[in-house]
């Protein structure tokens, strides 16, 4: 099976390089100008088509990750053509044409199939089996989020142009929509918010809807285009009559990066500071007053302090001599 | 200075003895018309019970917290306003709008102070992330998205999910609270609101609302989401919590007001348990009402603050029938 990628952006690279993993044959790439391709033909030695037409006649199956307003035209031209078609979320930039996608697909015989990548995600589909087990009863609230930077892409950000990319409320949050439809069936009504319909110049987009299921359920979907680069997180809360699921990016984060960043700028010291209303060190300044004045004891001593240098001292040893330091009973050492 | 505490009704009344307690020059006085509530309080606190609420009011307190159940809240502020006592008023202030507005309106004729017991306010995370705010540091706010969540709070009392006695369920339980916190930031009041409510969680046990959605719009086009569900299980690490997430022209802030916990694996609880270390806000809340008294000035939470937040809410409900959002 000889398979073509359209669209050399971000999906079109990680699906050839999912490609390249099967026993299919990755023919080729196409993009809007030929020069656009050229690395990646190069990196895995494959065609780069001319045109989206000249891919058609030299593939079985085509693979659509072009921005989304160009899902129409090439599945309708795929299909004419009698081939496969593998295309990006979200599949259309409308119902309408969607609607036309999947007709075309069935008239001509060709299969026609959309990447909602996040039913492959371990944590979601392991969420979703947990359900189905019946491990949380019925879903009540489902809530979702996803949180990016604003897409960056150089040139032509057709991310940003809402008639091409349909915004946050598309782009980002079409993958939880089709979560929270996953998991909680069908939807009957949606209402939605994004910062970019009041903001058109805002330099972030935000989006939250909530779904409303047949089933009785609802789903708040929030997805972000606003957080500093390099963050993306997802988070999923499923609440059931029975139980409640949830899984947190940042929390279940099995690496905790704390690398210096050569151009980061901060305080001399750092200083704990979750925020309350009397400071702790006032709080021990105070103790240490009515101690002073007479009262009860503080709640640290000298002895502890000493046992505290005793610690640190077996410490620096054991670092030294990379063995167990057995500390002497600190009774003997103060007397 | 002596304050009461009338109705026990909301265990919060509880809490609020050792509030005043731990306020020098607080004398406590306290009445409810639950004989057997009564009696069982007066053990477990110490505390002499007046054998009616007009007799407490009759000695005079200078300011009197009104802990009744949500649609019992108008005849005691009634009573302490025809009495020239100034109020707390648990939340939500009251069940209906019309209440709400005769609550303030009385208070206001009898010119005492009445403030609504919204203790978010007086939370250091919340107070910290308002001054961040304040300072222009974090740009102009677009949306929130926020959650109030909790467990069902029918162990405490059963009247909470009585909608005779509670006016709701989850709603009126929850919304209250994040839309009083989202006005104090933003200094706009609330123009839209749109909700969804289900009964999935405790379908079997209660007959309100106990999964709901909200989103509410700002006079100067802020918007924000609310969940206001009864969704947390009882083996949850505590009753529920409060979090919001801010975004800004800069990025976002998001904030949990009930993060300062430790957490303990007991083998008696066979759960971990998220023991709290922050700051008690009712006790700084209770300062505040305390202190507005002393200095005969408004409190930083007011009836109308209470108002506010009630219309909100009854809007939500419309909104939950009609499918359709409502303006406030």
């Amino acid at each position: 099976m000889k398979v073509g990628i359209a669209g050399v952006g971000s999906m079109g690279s990680t699906h050839a390089a999912s490609w390249v993993l099967t026993d299919a044959e990755l023919a080729g790439f196409v993009a809007e100008s030929p020069r656009e391709a050229d690395q990646l033909g190069q990196l895995y030695d494959v065609s780069v088509y001319p045109d989206f037409a000249s891919m058609l006649l030299d593939v079985d199956v085509v693979d659509i990750c072009t921005p989304t307003h160009l899902h129409y035209e090439m599945t309708l031209q795929a299909a004419a053509a009698g081939k496969d078609i593998i295309c990006e979320k979200p599949l259309a930039r409308s119902t309408a044409h969607a609607r036309e996608m999947l007709a075309a697909c069935q008239q001509a015989g060709v299969k026609l199939f959309v990447a909602h990548v996040v039913r492959y995600f371990n944590e979601y589909a392991l969420a979703k089996e947990s359900v189905t087990r019946g491990e949380i009863g019925k879903p009540g609230v489902i809530r979702l989020s996803r949180g990016s930077f604003r897409p960056k892409k150089p040139g032509n950000n057709w991310f940003l142009d809402t008639a091409k990319s349909g915004g946050v409320l598309m782009d980002m949050m079409i993958h939880d929509y089709d979560y929270a439809r996953w998991i909680a069936g069908e939807v009957e009504s949606v209402f939605a918010k994004t910062v970019s319909v009041g903001h058109p110049n805002a330099p972030i987009d935000y989006g939250l809807a909530i779904l409303k299921h047949r089933s009785g359920a609802l789903s708040h979907i929030a997805g972000a285009w606003a957080y500093p680069p390099t963050t993306f997180r997802t988070r999923i809360e499923i609440s059931g009559d029975a139980g409640l699921i949830e899984f947190d990016s940042d929390a279940s984060a099995p690496i905790l990066n704390l690398i210096m960043s050569p151009d980061s700028d901060s305080a001399d010291v750092g200083l704990p500071s979750s925020p309350v209303a009397e400071s702790p060190y006032t709080t021990q300044i105070k103790e240490f007053y009515a101690a002073l004045r007479g009262g009860k004891k503080p709640r640290v001593l000298a002895a502890d302090g000493l046992a505290a240098v005793q610690i640190a001292e077996a410490a620096v040893q054991s670092a030294a001599t990379g063995k167990a330091v057995t500390l002497e009973a600190l009774a003997e050492v103060v007397s | 200075m002596k304050i009461g505490i009338l109705s026990f009704a909301h265990h919060h009344g509880e809490s609020y003895i050792a509030n005043l307690r731990a306020i020098p020059g607080i004398e406590i006085c306290v009445a409810d018309d639950d004989s057997v509530r009564r009696a069982h309080l007066a053990k477990q606190y110490d505390v002499p019970f007046y054998p009616s609420y007009e007799a407490l009011i009759e000695s005079k307190p200078d300011g009197m917290i009104v802990c009744s159940e949500n649609t019992r809240h108008l005849p005691l502020v009634e009573m302490a306003a025809a009495s020239k006592i100034n109020v707390l008023c648990e939340k939500p202030l009251a069940t209906t709008v019309a209440d709400a507005k005769a609550i303030v309106e009385m208070c206001d004729r009898a010119g005492v102070l009445l403030m609504t017991a919204f203790p978010m306010r007086f939370s250091p995370p919340l107070i910290e992330v308002k001054a961040r705010l304040d300072s222009g540091e974090l740009g102009q706010v677009f949306c929130f998205n926020a959650t109030n969540q909790g467990e069902l709070p029918k162990k405490y009392r059963a009247w909470f999910v009585d909608p005779s006695l509670a006016g709701g369920g989850a709603m009126m339980d929850h919304t209250v609270h994040l839309v009083d916190v989202m006005r104090w930031y933003l200094g706009s009041e609330v123009t839209e609101v749109y909700a969804q409510s289900n009964r999935i969680f405790h379908a079997d046990e209660v007959e309100v609302e106990t999964g709901a959605l909200e989103i509410i719009t700002f006079d100067n086009g802020v918007f924000a989401s609310i969940d206001a569900s009864w969704c947390r299980p009882p083996y949850w690490p505590s009753w529920g919590g409060l979090t919001f997430e801010m975004v800004t022209e800069r990025g976002a802030v998001i904030v949990d007001g009930f993060k300062q916990n430790i957490t303990v694996y007991s083998y008696a609880n066979q759960r971990p348990v998220w023991q709290y270390w922050g700051t008690n806000i009712d006790q700084a809340m209770i300062c505040e009402f305390v202190a507005a008294i002393r200095d005969g000035r408004e409190p930083s939470v007011t009836g109308v603050d209470g108002l506010r937040a009630v219309e909100v809410t009854l809007a939500a409900y419309e909104s939950s029938q009609t499918g359709q959002p409502v303006q406030v």
